[in-house]
């Protein structure tokens, strides 16, 4: 115990204590570092060197998984001392003083209130108790954060006003370096832009090591990109222009939001197959996405010679819209949390071969409305499922037949862990299938053709939490689509998924929309909605206030079809 | 200016808890302790038939399944604390004796890990960390509730039952709960890197 | 809990949570220590009123102290009431059997429950989680790194409900089916457990590294400012005085206007 705690102090504010503030050659710089998890078979760093220089602002850009974030760790002292990884190096010149932010806005913090929470960073330096309102102050300030009072329930912020929280608590460290690690992963593209202008607004002077997959809000920000390959070895380096120029191929394969992504993909190969314009009036710059370009991403991806799909998509969707009966018919809905009304909704009809993405800002009820539709929240109203009322009533008869009929939707959870069932990756399929009735054997037989249509094959014998996020995603999702559901409901299946996933996980629902599933999908990104959805509907403060036709269709189309809904 | 390669070995022989140990205990037993506030309703419907010393066990669960996973000294007692805190919080009725029963019990727990040295995790050990657990409420019992004073017949099937939960409910079944929570793998974040480990960076099959 | 948030502040609300904290262990040293029947009826009564009078949380929700109460009455006296040993047999049924004796143990042992709850209340419903953790730290020198721990898994609680919330939409979504029996009822528990102490352990491992990025040094009480001070003050003095009176109030009660007069209820 007591050298381990000299050893912290002493390697923890190493250069302060000594009082040394002569300017470095380099702020923080490790060479020649070897890194192995326990239990892992191969070296995550094999004499790997890194250096940055005061004021210097750095990119680390890779695969996941590919160990940027434990750099981090490594360069900031955090490994060893606070979390325990087998490594050494030949040399390593820790930061003076840091800070970090991790990407998670829900465990950053360890006390309940704003004040509270910032207080405890200031306790930790021993400030003063009558310096700590003022120094709260000003880094709320710096990052702005313009709360009327301190003692605020952290609880009530947005998930970017916590990040920016998160900053600013870093920011009382009063750091030389900054650590970022994928701070904007977890926000929605209004929380990316503020925590990227915070963070350009008190970085003036500081060194900034970034990890982040999402980097179009600051790549032309950073000094120095520095583009890891998969096995942890440095690929190249240097100013973002030369390294995009120079890279682009990695950049796509490895999923990396960089500017310019959603362009390229829908350019590319697999774009063109997946989700053509299905007619080009009121989508601009579509006809030139027309030509074919075949120097693009998608190895892998876009599956053109599957069999089961359908050659034409447009036909499904118009075939679909004039000759069919809607899917689902809702008059009047509203979903109810303990019997008060949270969304609410006048008239929709959803058709087979529809993909509606919903829209909206955090809280306005985007969540709730797919739990309605899925029985989880008590709703009223009309709702017709495929052409039957679904039976309303809490009685046990009732209740039973309800969850009958609704057994046709699937549903995709945001966390994929809290919906496995089972602890093999090859059972969790088949679990859906046995469910519905399907023999032993079959269910098996289909499990394992589902699998390797969503690129999980091999992995069938492993726990489900011990995929990388992106299997897991796909994993639940998967689980949904096996059992061929008329209608797939989605919560931000792509929220926190690189570029390469999110992709991965949009040609599948359109796969499963070209055989007619009718798709209802929550998210973020204006650009997917535009992209893949046929529809798109807007949610406010509990009402669906606007329905409209996406880009993607045709917009003589809707005229005919739909006319625009919007109260 | 750089840090020697040799500080980073020293760092190997860290025994004590964590800052995680510690919040990785306390939040899994104030976990339990929520189970354990639904659990004391369902427990006192029991109660007039003596059923419930079958399922007495469940408050002992906390201690041996904080000790399954972290497997350093301490952590049982903190966990039956803290679990006791989150029911005292609640509002349970039982004020502040949980904390005293929760002390007591993770006390015996503690014992029987540290009579193996902390070092064994079977389902024996845990069952009888179980069983002696139970014995630290029985000692209680005598001054809270005058249990001596109950008829002998009754006394022994009431802790015969105690002590079969405590070794079934907190040994067998946690041992079963740590293994399915090594299979997820997350408890590879609260395990020491062994020498091994370290040795595995100078492999040559890595060179 | 903020769900005992009050609506007015009393006294104990105003004083230092380890004076209470001490105060109320030596209360409930004297409860275990009370076998007359008469003095513990008498201390359950008053403290219940001191409950009543100094919680200062709403009207409505006092009445949900009755559910505490009453579970630790019945589960405190029902066993030694129907299973305790006794010489004047007044009931017997089977295994069940009350005897004077055991009427009266089980009487007071109900009486002790209620007393034990209201003690504990008088705590709970008049201090904050953080008040307390912020004094023991300050006061009985109580290590930052337990302190701390126990104030983050306490917000973390509220993350881990949630989850238990969704996993049960996901369960019925997946088409799990209720359980029957024992050893599916062991399994269906695990569909719960598991995946929620994965996240828990997760998460509370990513906010302790959260924690010591904030330079937290939990091993040593390195020199350290406290944003909430902890200081003594004269409600600590009014506290320990009125619980003082209260509990002089018990024995003179029991003394002066006995319930049933029957003194030690073990009948030594």
């Amino acid at each position: 115990m007591a050298d381990q705690g000299t050893g912290r102090s002493a390697a923890w504010e190493p250069m302060a204590a000594e009082g040394l503030r002569e300017p470095r050659e380099q702020a923080v710089s490790v060479e020649g570092l070897r890194l192995k998890y326990p239990g892992e078979e191969r070296l995550t760093f094999k004499d790997v060197s890194f250096k940055a220089a005061p004021g210097e602002k750095v990119l680390l850009l890779g695969p996941s998984g590919c160990g940027k974030s434990t750099l981090l760790q490594v360069l900031s002292g955090m490994i060893p001392k606070a979390t325990e990884v087998p490594m050494k190096c030949e040399n390593r010149q820790l930061p003076r003083s840091w800070a970090y932010v991790f990407q998670d806005p829900d465990t950053q913090f360890c006390m309940p209130y704003v004040d509270e929470e910032l207080a405890f960073v200031l306790e930790n330096l021993a400030v003063p108790r009558d310096e700590m309102k003022a120094r709260m102050r000003e880094a709320l300030d710096a990052v702005g954060l313009h709360l009327k009072e301190l003692h605020m329930p952290i609880s009530h912020l947005s998930q970017g006003m916590k990040q920016r929280l998160a900053l600013a608590s870093a920011l009382l460290l009063e750091p030389e370096v900054l650590f970022l690690d994928e701070p904007s992963a977890l926000l929605d593209p209004e929380g990316r832009r503020q925590i990227w202008e915070a963070v350009k607004r008190v970085s003036a002077g500081r060194t900034l090591i970034i990890v982040e997959h999402r980097i179009e809000e600051m790549a032309d920000y950073v000094d120095r990109i520095v583009l890891f390959g998969p096995d942890g070895v440095i690929l190249g380096e240097g100013p973002p222009k030369e390294v995009f120029a120079r890279y682009e191929s990695e950049l796509k394969s490895y999923g990396i939001w960089y500017p310019g992504v959603w362009e390229d993909y829908a350019a590319s190969r697999a774009g063109q197959q997946w989700f053509p314009r299905i007619a080009s009036s009121s989508a601009a710059g579509s006809l030139s996405s027309l030509e074919p370009v075949v120097a693009s991403s998608g190895e892998g991806r876009g599956r053109p010679d599957q069999e089961n799909e359908v050659v034409n998509p447009n036909a499904s969707v118009n075939a679909n819209r004039c000759s069919r009966e809607p899917q689902i018919t809702l008059q009047s809905f509203a979903g109810q949390r303990r019997s008060q009304p949270v969304i609410a909704l006048d008239h929709a009809e959803v058709f087979p071969g529809d993909y509606v993405a919903i829209l909206g800002p955090n809280g306005a009820g985007k969540s709730s409305l797919l739990l309605s539709l899925m029985g989880l929240l008590p709703s009223e109203g009309t709702y017709i499922l495929g052409g039957e009322h679904v039976v309303k009533g809490k009685r046990k008869k009732l209740r039973k037949r309800r969850e009958q009929q609704l057994r046709q939707i699937g549903f995709v959870f945001q966390n994929p862990e809290l919906q496995f069932v089972t602890e093999r990756v090859g059972d969790e399929v088949a679990y859906s299938l046995l469910v519905d009735g399907m023999p032993a054997s079959e269910a098996e037989e289909a499990s394992r053709s589902i699998l390797e249509r969503f690129g999980l094959h091999g992995l069938e014998g492993r726990h489900p939490y011990q995929l990388s996020t992106g299997q897991k995603r796909r994993l639940s999702v998967a689980t949904a689509m096996a059992r061929q559901p008329s209608v797939l409901l989605l919560d931000e299946p792509t929220f926190g998924q690189d570029a390469r996933n999110t992709f991965a996980i949009l040609e599948m629902c359109e796969q499963l929309r070209r055989s007619g599933t009718a798709i209802l999908m929550v998210t973020h990104e204006l650009q997917i909605a535009e992209m893949a959805a046929t529809h798109i509907w807007e949610i406010r403060e509990g009402r669906v206030v606007s329905q409209k036709v996406s880009p993607r269709l045709h917009a003589a189309e809707s005229d005919m079809a739909l006319a625009e809904v919007s109260s | 200016m750089g840090v020697p390669v040799k500080e980073n070995l020293e760092l190997q022989s860290r025994k004590g808890l964590r800052v995680s140990d510690i919040l990785v205990t306390v939040l899994v037993s104030l976990v339990f302790g929520i189970v354990y506030h639904f659990w004391g309703s369902v427990y006192s419907l029991l109660k007039p038939f003596q059923a419930d010393e079958l399922l007495y066990g469940m408050w002992f669960a906390a201690a041996t399944l904080a000790f399954l996973l972290i497997r350093k000294p301490g952590v049982a007692i903190i966990a039956e604390l803290a679990a006791a805190h989150v029911e005292v919080l609640f509002g349970s009725g039982w004020g502040l004796t949980l904390l005293m029963y929760g002390l007591i019990q993770g006390l015996g727990a503690e014992l029987v890990f540290a009579a193996f040295r902390y070092r064994n995790y079977s389902v024996w050990v845990a069952a009888a960390a179980g069983a002696v657990a139970a014995l630290g409420s029985m000692v209680l019992d005598f001054y809270y509730s005058y249990t001596d004073d109950l008829e002998s017949w009754l006394f022994i099937a009431k802790y015969g039952m105690r002590i079969l939960s405590g070794a079934v409910i907190a040994g067998l079944l946690m041992v079963l709960l740590a293994k399915a929570l090594e299979r997820t793998g997350v408890t590879a974040l609260l395990r020491p890197a062994s020498s091994k480990d370290y040795e595995a960076l100078d492999d040559p099959r890595h060179g | 809990m903020s769900f005992w948030g009050p609506v007015r502040h009393t006294w104990l609300h105003r004083t230092n949570p380890v004076v209470k904290l001490g105060v109320i262990c030596l209360l409930f040293f004297m409860t275990v220590l009370t076998h007359d029947l008469d003095v513990i009826i008498y201390q359950a009564m008053i403290f219940t009123v001191c409950l009543l009078l100094l919680s200062g949380i709403q009207p409505w929700k006092m009445l949900l102290f009755l559910i505490p109460f009453m579970m630790a009455f019945l589960a405190s006296a029902s066993s030694m009431m129907l299973f305790g040993k006794g010489d004047t047999i007044w009931w017997q049924w089977g295994l069940f059997k009350i005897s004077e004796e055991s009427f009266y143990r089980g009487l007071h042992l109900g009486f002790k429950g209620i007393a034990f709850a209201a003690e504990g209340l008088l705590l709970v419903t008049t201090t904050q989680s953080v008040d307390l953790f912020y004094a023991l730290m300050q006061k009985l020198k109580l290590r930052p790194k337990y302190a701390y721990s126990f104030m983050a898994s306490i917000r973390l609680l509220p993350m881990v409900w949630e989850e238990f919330l969704i996993r049960r939409q996901a369960l019925k979504v997946r088409g799990v089916q209720p359980a029957r029996g024992p050893r599916r009822l062991v399994v269906r528990a695990g569909l719960y457990v598991v995946p929620l102490l994965a996240q828990s352990i997760r998460r509370a491992h990513r906010v302790a590294a959260a924690m010591e990025a904030k330079q937290f040094d939990g091993d040593r009480s390195q020199a350290r400012t406290y944003y909430y001070p902890s200081q003594y003050s004269r409600y600590d003095v009014l506290t320990v005085g009125l619980l003082a009176a209260a509990v002089c109030c018990a024995y003179a009660g029991a003394s002066y206007y006995p319930w049933f007069g029957i003194g030690d209820v073990r009948f030594n």
